[in-house]
């Protein structure tokens, strides 16, 4: 596929600030869980060699936040300064201030990781740092987020609809969620049994509010840039739109223990999960005739590969989500790593191929360079997607069985840790495979950034080219 | 659809997530005080004291969260109950004046909402976080030595320093870190009885 070679952009340096360090933080990321899987395996480790980092209540929180804040809102954010101002035809203007926004970003999450490696965390799901590493985020955000609203706003009427909605729902959910949060979870007035329900509002904002609809904006505007079809319906998209930005913040609710949430905020998640889960149908099936009997192409070319991955993975990790909201798995699952799983299936799978599929689209056009035709790409491809599957079944069967078992009071506590040892090396099989791929990825990336390859096969996929991209 | 409608939604569905749930809640259970003890008096749950509240905060930066939860799930006969994690469920009431309010997500180690009676000397309690095996030889509690210090036995320290030998003539003896997660540790307990959650 060819395409015209545009002059670079001013977006473009921010943009490869934010995806290059996205890789490093991915591959930091693995490796760490790794470490901590291997703690879990092996508690005897920890009396041999009592070290504070390396301890798993550090490890742990470490992981995720690397994972959401490093590794996929450095990316997402990466891809998007690409796509945006081309998606909009307005360039972005003050190169040099999104560059230091994007410096800015990756400033909080070293801050971030040194902070709950050494102090620890903070044992709020999903706000594991202190507020100076908040304001950082908020202050680069604020750069970042109003460079690419500008290219938004200023061109709604010229392309298609629906990336352009999920865009606008996410970038908007995004500071004022995680501002909310800091003042309600550390202003020191909020009631204990008040914090509870702020923290699941934030977890459920900044998973399906702000990740999960960066994901789609990406998986609407790239898929049909790539198979050359228009989604068909409209009025359908719109409707999912309005019901995943109505309900998304509601959903954490479903996974709560139910003593100290009130009843009915606990029943209105089953209700938001199971509908929502309607919607994404709804955008399912929106996306299935843009790939159907696309599999010769889905075969060559590695962006659409991991597009139509994350597209499935999409879809099943919020059948997922809804399957644990349904009443008698609820309370068999609470407190299990059916939540690793759900982890697994929204970051590695969904958002996480969403990201390469993107990557691999994108990146090229904004650095006029071609991906080699080596085989990494295809090691990169098949070693994540089955390294993450492994992860996914491991903690489902896991979660399964800790679940029953935790249910029978006659098990006592230190058996249930041996059910779970079995799956937990599937998942530690499953993480090494995993960073294996993620490592192809990464030597590729740099080698290609830094043009040590000739690019023999540029694939790059550049969606204005393409006139179904336009028609609405 | 314009963008202007776009945003208006985007709004409104952002006020109804926030307000809906956080405001609502709030009128639910954020005005919940304290009930009186008729027989002692005493407000219940009891105000944790300054040292218990800095415990909190060690226990969430340590990760004791990542395996151990803070709620006992009902109703009566339920598996909580029966494994023994408390003598009845938790509810909004008990979160009162957690700073910050932590339930936990993860059960690899048992429920530790009311610990405080389950392990009642603090020593036994740093013997736990000091090396866990000290107290069942078959845990898989991760230590915690570094919330302790190794110093020459002394008169000043004799009665803080944990009943462990060592071969050199130092003595284990609790940091102030160590010493704050254990108040909290035993602060956390559900043995007053509430209206909505009664003592059997
Ligand atoms: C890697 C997971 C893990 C972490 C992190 C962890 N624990 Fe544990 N803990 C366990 C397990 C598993 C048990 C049960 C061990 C057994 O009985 O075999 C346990 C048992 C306990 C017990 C005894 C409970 C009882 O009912 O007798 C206490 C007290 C305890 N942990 C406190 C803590 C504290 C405090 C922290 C943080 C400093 C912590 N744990 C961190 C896994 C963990």
């Amino acid at each position: 596929m060819t395409f015209p070679l545009p002059s670079q952009s001013k977006a473009s340096n921010a943009a490869v600030v934010m995806i290059t360090s996205s890789a490093i933080w991915g591959l930091l990321a693995a490796g760490l869980q790794t470490l901590s899987t291997i703690q879990l395996l092996l508690p005897v480790l920890s009396y041999f060699a009592p070290i504070p980092v390396l301890d798993y209540g550090h490890l742990a929180p470490a992981v995720s936040f690397l994972l959401i804040y490093g590794w996929i809102t450095s990316g997402l954010l990466g891809v998007l300064m690409i796509l945006v101002p081309r998606f909009s035809g307005i360039p972005f203007r003050y190169g040099r201030l999104l560059t230091g926004g994007a410096i800015l970003w990756q400033v909080g999450v070293l801050s971030g990781l040194t902070g709950i490696l050494g102090e620890g965390g903070t044992g709020i799901p999903f706000l594991p740092f202190l507020r100076p590493v908040t304001c950082i985020f908020l202050v680069s955000f604020l750069v970042l987020g109003t460079g690419i609203t500008r290219g938004l706003g200023g061109s709604w009427k010229s392309g298609p609809l629906l990336p352009r909605l999920y865009l606008l729902g996410a970038l908007i959910s995004f500071p004022l969620g995680l501002g909310t949060a800091e003042l309600l979870l550390r202003g020191g007035t909020t009631p204990g049994a008040v914090q509870i329900i702020v923290q699941l509002v934030w977890a459920s904002v900044l998973q399906h509010l702000w990740l999960s609809p960066l994901a789609l904006v990406l998986l609407f505007q790239l898929i049909p840039a790539m198979t050359g079809r228009a989604t068909s319906s409209l009025s359908l998209g719109v409707l999912a739109w309005i019901t995943t930005l109505g309900l998304g913040g509601w959903l954490s609710n479903t996974l709560a223990s139910e003593g100290p949430l009130p009843s009915w905020l606990q029943s209105a998640g089953v209700v938001a999960t199971l509908l929502l889960f309607v919607a994404v149908l709804g955008n399912g099936i929106l996306l299935q005739p843009l790939l159907e009997g696309k599999m010769e192409e889905i075969k060559r070319n590695v962006a659409l590969r991991f597009m139509s991955v994350g597209a499935w993975s999409y879809l099943a990790a919020y059948g997922w989500l809804a399957f644990l909201a349904l009443p008698g798995v609820r309370q068999t699952t609470v407190f299990t790593m059916t939540s690793n799983t759900t982890q697994t299936l929204l970051i590695f799978l969904f958002w996480g191929s969403v990201l390469s599929g993107s990557v691999y689209a994108l990146l090229p056009v904004a650095r006029n360079m071609g991906w080699p035709s080596h085989p990494a790409l295809t090691w990169h491809f098949w070693f994540t997607t089955i390294g993450a599957g492994m992860m996914v079944s491991g903690y489902a069967l896991a979660g399964i069985f800790q679940g029953l078992a935790l249910n029978d009071p006659g098990v006592p506590m230190g058996t249930v840790a041996s059910y779970l040892r079995p799956f937990l090396v599937v998942v530690l099989i499953g993480q090494i495979v995993w960073w294996v791929g993620q490592m192809a990825f990464s030597s590729l990336l740099f080698s290609s950034l830094l043009k040590l390859f000739p690019s023999t096969a540029p694939m790059a996929v550049f969606p204005s080219e393409n006139p179904a991209s336009t028609t609405r | 659809m314009k963008s202007t409608q776009a945003l208006a939604i985007v709004l409104l569905s952002l006020l109804l997530t926030w307000a809906g749930q956080v405001a609502l809640g709030y009128f639910q259970v954020g005005k919940l005080e304290p009930v009186i003890n008729e027989e002692t008096n005493l407000r219940e749950p009891p105000t944790p004291s300054g040292l218990a509240q800095t415990g909190a905060r060690v226990f969430a930066s340590e990760g004791c969260l990542e395996c151990h939860s803070l709620s006992v799930r009902g109703p009566s006969g339920s598996p909580d109950l029966t494994r023994g994690w408390g003598e009845r469920r938790s509810v909004s009431r008990d979160y009162l004046f957690r700073e910050p309010a932590l339930v936990g997500f993860s059960r690899i180690g048992p429920d530790l909402s009311n610990i405080g009676n389950r392990i009642k000397e603090p020593k036994d309690l740093m013997m736990h976080l000091y090396n866990p095996r000290n107290l069942k030889t078959t845990s898989t509690c991760p230590p915690h030595p570094w919330l302790f210090e190794m110093k020459l036995a002394g008169p000043k320290h004799e009665s803080e320093s944990l009943p462990i030998p060592r071969k050199d003539w130092k003595q284990v003896i609790p940091t102030y870190q160590a010493k704050a997660l254990v108040a909290y540790l035993q602060s956390l307990n559900l043995n007053y009885s509430l209206p909505e959650a009664p003592l059997k």
